[in-house]
């Protein structure tokens, strides 16, 4: 049994030499010494139509090889021929845009290089600073003094590094123009790489996630939230012009993911290029920014009922019971309803007016209310204006009651002279004897 | 009296030679993928940089050419089979040397005669579990740590 076992596998051994008669060391030299010369073609490589070109020299020498892949990837480590492939392709990519950047944007891609460098080193020193100053929050809770100041330094903190890591986007797209359109595929993989290397889509994702984080760990004030709703609306409005880039070069790059072990969006890596690989990209880039969106949709339900809710606590603070409200309608039907009900009540609408509207709403929350998103500025002219016209009817009835009195003063004083002035005309009595 | 003693001490003799027999790790592959093709320096030593070999080859000089300086400069063929032997051959060559490891040295298990003229351009093949010897398209053959399996000419 053992003989015949044998002999089956010299026969397949046998065969499988017979189609395969090479010295695997050659075929080994023969695919480095191509690899090589392809390198050294893109490094001295002045134009970008000689790197266009080598581009289907690299597919060639990728689908010479595939059939030997198996051997290659032992025989070529550290790395596996899908990793040399890949490596050559990132070459070629890197190539075109350096060459084409000096060409045409008179950019040098050492420079680009360093500017995002820089600004990802700033952002990574305010990571460092932001871990600090939650442990801040969290040890200056008993002052209120510090827990105001940690509060107002973690905001700038945050706002930095909203700025920073749209400021890194900017950088990397910047040199390309508006019209990413009119951009070449491969020029779109470099930005991809970039985009990679710079890990921006992680970065934002964790910046978010950071803002929700401070809001879940911090009492606000009715005045913070002016900032922070400007905060987001910009946080979302830039990033919503990131996605749309990076849909589109994830369309055309060639991004795959590679293993994550932290919650959110998988950090991205270049590997080769393809159909297979380009789907695999562009599901990734929508799979990331998927997790963006759900962190945004996230920090905005905490912002709303953050706002919301210290909004109505304010009104219950001061002993108002409105009907409950979360947003701007809810908000705007709740404070015309209370108008409407003290107006047509006998109620004294003071506390009302003064204690709430004027000291607290339109101190501390008008700020965040008059932002488009919550309720927007003619809609909280509106409610203020029938506000104030509450006010206006309680001061007309005081003062009306003033001048009733004055005229009842005015009376009794005009009958007390008109009486003494009228004594004299009197005839005397007559004497009695 | 003796004797109660070795009647004691027997059964523990036993225990500690038991716990002393050694451990095997089985199903080993040794194989290297490729071949190292490697270059006899001036002091008659070769190199292999990935799998940290390093080795004297006068002696094999003296065995293969009668002359222990015949190999410098030459361009040998090494690979190590999945079962551990070192394959050696080079251009000139009548034979393919199997070695076995030892302490600090390489012993030789056997001398394959593969060329009477001498190789010309030989390369060594991973063909588990065979080693090949091609030499250009003039010869091809699958070779054990022994001997020849198949020759094709």
């Amino acid at each position: 049994m053992n003989r015949i076992l044998l002999l089956a596998l010299l026969g397949a051994t046998l065969s499988a030499a017979a189609t395969a008669q090479h010295s695997d060391y050659a075929l080994k030299s023969d695919f480095e010494d191509r690899y090589r010369q392809i390198a050294s073609r893109l490094d001295s490589a002045t134009a970008t139509q000689e790197i266009e070109s080598l581009k289907g020299e690299i597919e060639k020498l990728e689908t010479d090889y595939t059939p030997h892949q198996q051997f290659l990837d032992k025989a070529l480590y550290p790395l596996t021929f899908d990793e040399s492939m890949a490596k050559l392709r990132s070459l070629q990519v890197l190539t075109y845009d350096r060459v084409y950047l000096i060409r045409t944007q008179g950019v040098k891609l050492s420079e680009l290089e360093a500017r995002i460098t820089s600004l990802t080193t700033r952002l990574d020193s305010l990571t460092a600073q932001r871990d600090q100053l939650f442990g801040e929050l969290q040890e200056s809770r008993k002052s209120l003094t510090a827990l105001r100041e940690a509060v107002k330094r973690l905001t700038a903190n945050l706002a930095a590094k909203d700025r920073l890591i749209f400021a890194i986007a900017d950088s990397i797209f910047l040199p390309y123009g508006k019209d990413l359109h009119q951009v070449a595929d491969l020029q779109k993989e470099a930005i991809g790489q970039r985009l990679d290397k710079a890990n921006v889509l992680t970065r934002v994702y964790e910046i978010a996630a950071d803002n929700v984080k401070f809001l879940d760990v911090t009492q606000l004030q009715g005045k913070d939230y002016g900032n922070l709703i400007e905060q987001y609306q910009a946080f979302t409005g830039r990033w919503a012009g990131l996605k749309e880039k990076i849909t589109d070069v994830a369309a055309t790059s060639a991004m795959v993911p590679t293993v994550s072990t932290r919650k959110g969006p998988a950090k991205t890596s270049v590997v080769r290029g393809g159909t297979k690989e380009t789907r695999a990209a562009s599901e990734t880039a929508a799979t990331q920014s998927a997790h963006v969106d759900s962190v945004l949709a996230e920090w905005h339900a905490r912002l709303n009922a953050g706002f919301w809710g210290g909004l109505q606590k304010e009104f219950t603070a001061a002993g108002i019971t409105v009907a409950p409200f979360n947003d701007g309608p809810s908000f705007s039907s709740s404070v015309r309803q209370e108008v409407a009900s003290l107006a047509a009540s006998k109620q004294d609408p003071q506390p009302f007016v003064e204690t709430l509207w004027k000291q607290k709403v339109d101190k501390e929350w008008r700020d965040g209310l008059t932002k488009d998103a919550m309720l927007g500025k003619t809609e909280y002219a509106a409610l203020d204006k029938l506000v104030s016209e509450l006010s206006r009817e309680t001061i007309d009835l005081t003062f009306i009651a003033y001048i009733a009195g004055v005229l009842v003063i005015a009376l009794l004083i005009w009958f007390f002279v008109f009486r003494k002035k009228k004594r004299p005309d009197q005839p005397a009595p007559a004497p009695t004897a | 009296m003796i004797r109660l003693v070795k009647i004691c001490l027997a059964p523990a003799a036993l225990l500690v030679i038991s716990s002393c027999s050694s451990l095997k790790m089985d199903r080993v592959d040794f194989g290297w993928p490729v071949e190292s093709v490697v270059t006899v320096s001036s002091a008659n030593k070769i190199e292999d940089l990935r799998y940290s070999v390093s080795a004297w080859v006068a002696g094999l000089a003296q065995e293969e050419f009668q002359d222990s300086t015949a190999l410098r400069g030459a361009k040998l063929r090494l690979l190590r089979s999945s079962e551990g032997y070192y394959f050696l051959t080079g251009p000139k060559f009548k034979h393919v040397y199997v070695f076995s490891p030892g302490p600090s040295s390489l012993i030789l298990n056997t001398s394959i005669p593969v060329a009477e003229g001498g190789l010309r351009n030989p390369a060594l093949n991973q063909r588990t579990p065979y080693v090949e010897v091609l030499d250009g398209d003039n010869f091809h053959a699958l070779l054990t740590a022994d001997d020849i399996v198949e020759v094709k000419k």
